[in-house]
């Protein structure tokens, strides 16, 4: 009988002990499962840190970049249209040489003179050049003879107000309403780009 | 009869006892979370900046490399030959009087 009544006794003691274990054991593991996922949710939150960091890092990164490579870009074209300028005021000093020059000019002036009138669409026209050139070759001289060169025939005077430039002659109807300037700073101003390029390409084409 | 009634209630302390010790262990996790948390937020922030600090130095190296060779670009264009100068003066003239 007593010895039944401890075997009954140690059972009961014994599937206590169990269900402590059991229950111990499933609270433990719930408490890590709670810390696990925390921690999943911490280290979720620390990777979109890095990840940002990241996309921030590269984005700097560039921003400095694109700003350096555009200052570098602006500081060789100011460098460029320097060495551009540099070389168109050449090309000026060497108009006005070229317009010094009677043996070339001379040909030159003519051939402006006789393009000038060609381009206008009426019978007679109105020449125009500056006080040098009237004084050096006679206007009225330089008119005959670009009326000698013209292929169809046109009347023309010698306009009594000198132009201030270069070289060249400026060419009007009689009516003052068509105007062709034919004088090296027009031609200058209109060549301008043409002229800038090939330079450039003399100038800056790569090797 | 008695060391049967002793036996359950022993054991239901010894229950008790058991929930008791779970209980203390749950009010500690908010803490321990936060700690785990802070800490792993803490080593986030300390690499964030370490790697901001990384790329602004990349950044000023590559810039920097940038500016010397455009300065070094800008330079090269002073030391365009008088001849080169010179074919380009003829080049332009050339095309004006034509």
């Amino acid at each position: 009988m007593s010895v039944n009544l401890d075997k009954l006794v140690e059972d009961i003691l014994k599937e206590s002990r169990a269900k402590a274990e059991e229950a111990k054991k499933e609270g433990l593991t719930q408490i890590e499962d709670s810390i696990s996922k925390a921690r999943a949710e911490a280290m979720k939150e620390a990777d979109l840190i890095g990840r940002n960091t990241k996309t921030e890092c590269d984005a700097a990164i560039n921003r400095r970049v694109s700003q350096e490579k555009q200052k570098a870009r602006l500081a060789y074209l100011a460098a460029k249209n320097m060495v551009l300028d540099d070389v168109m005021s050449e090309v000026q000093r060497k108009l006005v040489e070229f317009s010094r020059d009677d043996s070339r000019y001379r040909p030159f002036l003519l051939k402006s003179i006789v393009r000038g009138m060609d381009a206008i669409p009426s019978d007679s026209v109105k020449v125009a050049l500056s006080e040098s050139d009237l004084r050096r070759y006679g206007g009225p001289k330089l008119v005959e003879d670009a009326l000698a060169k013209m292929p169809t025939p046109k009347t023309a005077v010698l306009n009594d107000e000198p132009i201030r430039t270069i070289g060249g002659a400026v060419v009007t109807s009689q009516d003052d309403k068509v105007r062709v300037d034919c004088t090296l700073e027009a031609k200058l101003g209109l060549m301008k780009t043409q002229l800038l390029a090939e330079i450039s390409k003399i100038l800056f084409a790569s090797k | 009869m008695k060391k049967i009634v002793e036996a359950e209630k022993e054991s239901q302390q010894m229950l008790e006892a058991t929930k008791q010790e779970i209980s203390e262990l749950r009010k500690g996790v908010p803490n321990r979370v936060g700690t785990m948390r802070q800490q792993i937020l803490r080593q986030a922030t300390e690499q964030r900046e370490k790697t901001l600090a990384d790329a602004e130095r990349k950044g000023a190296q590559e810039a920097e490399q940038i500016a010397s060779e455009a300065k070094r670009h800008v330079e090269s264009l002073s030391k365009i030959s008088k001849d080169k100068r010179k074919q380009a003066v003829e080049r332009a003239i050339e095309l004006l009087l034509s």
